[in-house]
């Protein structure tokens, strides 16, 4: 870890959490002396990474939009995922999300707007705590180290009063997903939403990430051919990614990093 | 008109109806005035709602708070007039519950059902009575919900609401006075909401982005608090 690349990356997570910041109110929150912390927004803001309003406070940059434009352009599953996605939204009638693990969340790169012309707030970007999502689950029940990691900070938040925070029945839940590879969240992190996901696997035999609908709860009555189609776009996707198998038989054949 | 000893009444002009005193009690009547009052105020706030839950929502805040109270209003048709306050109350619960999408119809279904559950179950309620009433229901909503104060939901409207129900219900207010306060802390609670950042629902996606902005929840609830002072100011 090169300790002035990992200030800076701190540096731009505290002005995603809070917008906007002075920089002494930087300093603070990354308990490092002013000057420090100066010297490393002066370099990003060189860069473009940061940029300084007239009130005097830091926020991010246009240099960071210019780099989320080339990652989800470049985003191999993304980018396999889209006409199989389309499918699946226009075949279900349901909202479609596509999700990568990120330390504890999953963060959307990819949304599929519900096909009945309504007003839908755009989710690509959003993070919602793994455990609250099916998306989430999907990932966690094929990602032993991760879950364990997870497990381990057990009891974890709530996001409605459904949501699923003790150690031993999220274990649980992850392996009826090992039996038949669909994970579903029902109110958990939305109330009145519920969800169906499938894990999508690369060349590595890796869970990489998820594919899911979304659903009002109201609608959601577990339906097998409903699962069946949300399984099959994640095979779609894991095998155009060089899957051996969906879900695949043996560990990961290399360590696929993440 | 004139007044019980004989002596014509000045401040009522001629033909106009008796001055009724505010309510005492909680009864059918008043849920029945009450729920007419709420569908009337939500017809009318319908496009403010909407606008408040575009900036930070799907924009369907509005009118499902519309439909549910159209079937909060066919609920009530089912009923006898005599039905009791608790059962009509929880009537409309279910109504909502049935009727309503999103979180709205969970969220206002549970808190009417928890609310009729908690009254008493025949006889009208006193201020006391339908102060506790408004702290079950708020329990009921943050064990749905899961929000706490400031997460930016109608819980910022519902709670300072029944705890000051409930301390001036203590104090030995009226019930018309103590839902003055209550509906008037509901108010505050709502217009608190403006500058906080979402924890609960949709708007929590947005991060940062949901500052700045009332929460639609809470002012749907405020209306809800609002339209029960009004009809029991009669």
């Amino acid at each position: 870890m090169i300790q002035s690349v990992d200030r800076a990356v701190a540096v731009l997570l505290e002005l995603q959490g809070a917008r906007r910041l002075r920089l002494t109110e930087l300093a603070n929150r990354l308990s490092l002396p002013n000057s420090t912390v100066h010297g490393i927004v002066a370099t990003l803001v060189t860069r473009g990474m940061v940029e300084q309003a007239a009130s005097g406070r830091y926020a991010l940059g246009p240099g960071v939009l210019r780099l989320s434009n080339v990652y989800l352009d470049s985003n191999e599953l993304r980018l396999r995922a889209l006409s199989w996605t389309e499918a699946l939204a226009e075949r279900s009638g349901c909202a479609v999300r596509v999700g990568v693990p990120l330390e504890r969340d999953i963060v959307v790169i990819h949304h599929v707007l519900r096909p009945d012309g309504s007003h839908q707030m755009r989710e690509i970007g959003i993070d919602i705590p793994a455990h609250g999502t099916a998306l989430g689950k999907a990932v966690l029940a094929f990602d032993a180290r991760r879950a364990e990691e997870l497990l381990a900070a057990a009891p974890l938040p709530k996001l409605t009063g459904r949501t699923c925070v003790d150690g031993e029945e999220l274990a649980e839940q992850l392996a009826r997903v090992r039996d038949d590879g669909i994970a579903t969240a029902l109110d958990e992190a939305i109330l009145g939403e519920s969800e169906v996901a499938a894990p999508i696997f690369d060349a590595h035999d890796a869970v990489v990430g998820a594919v899911g609908i979304v659903l009002s709860s109201s609608a959601a009555t577990g339906d097998r051919l409903i699962n069946d189609e949300v399984r099959r776009t994640a095979v779609s996707i894991s095998r155009e990614l060089g899957a051996s198998a969906w879900p695949p038989r043996s560990r990961p054949r290399t360590s696929a990093g993440s | 008109m004139t007044s019980m000893d004989g002596v014509p009444d000045p401040t009522a002009g001629a033909g106009s109806p008796p001055a009724t005193a505010p309510a005492t009690h909680l009864d059918g009547g008043l849920v029945r005035r009450w729920i007419a009052e709420l569908a009337q105020r939500l017809r009318a706030a319908e496009a403010r709602l909407t606008e408040l839950d575009a900036a930070i929502g799907d924009a369907d805040h509005g009118t499902n708070m519309t439909r549910g109270a159209r079937a909060a209003m066919a609920a009530l048709a089912e009923h006898d007039e005599d039905t009791a306050a608790a059962r009509l109350v929880a009537a409309v619960g279910h109504s909502l519950s049935r009727s309503v999408g999103g979180a709205s119809g969970p969220l206002y279904g549970t808190w009417f059902n928890a609310l009729g559950r908690s009254l008493p179950p025949e006889l009208p309620a006193t201020a006391m009575e339908l102060a506790t009433a408004l702290g079950a229901a708020l329990d009921a909503v943050q064990q749905l919900g899961a929000a706490e104060l400031g997460d930016k939901t109608m819980v910022d409207a519902l709670a300072p609401a029944a705890r000051q129900a409930r301390e001036v219900a203590g104090s030995g207010a009226d019930l018309a006075g103590m839902l003055r306060i209550a509906a008037g802390a509901a108010e505050d609670g709502a217009v608190a909401t403006i500058p906080l950042r979402a924890r609960r629902g949709r708007a929590s996606y947005l991060g940062a982005r949901s500052e700045g902005h009332q929460d639609p929840g809470a002012t749907s609830a405020a209306i809800v608090l609002d339209a029960l002072r009004d009809a029991a100011d009669a």
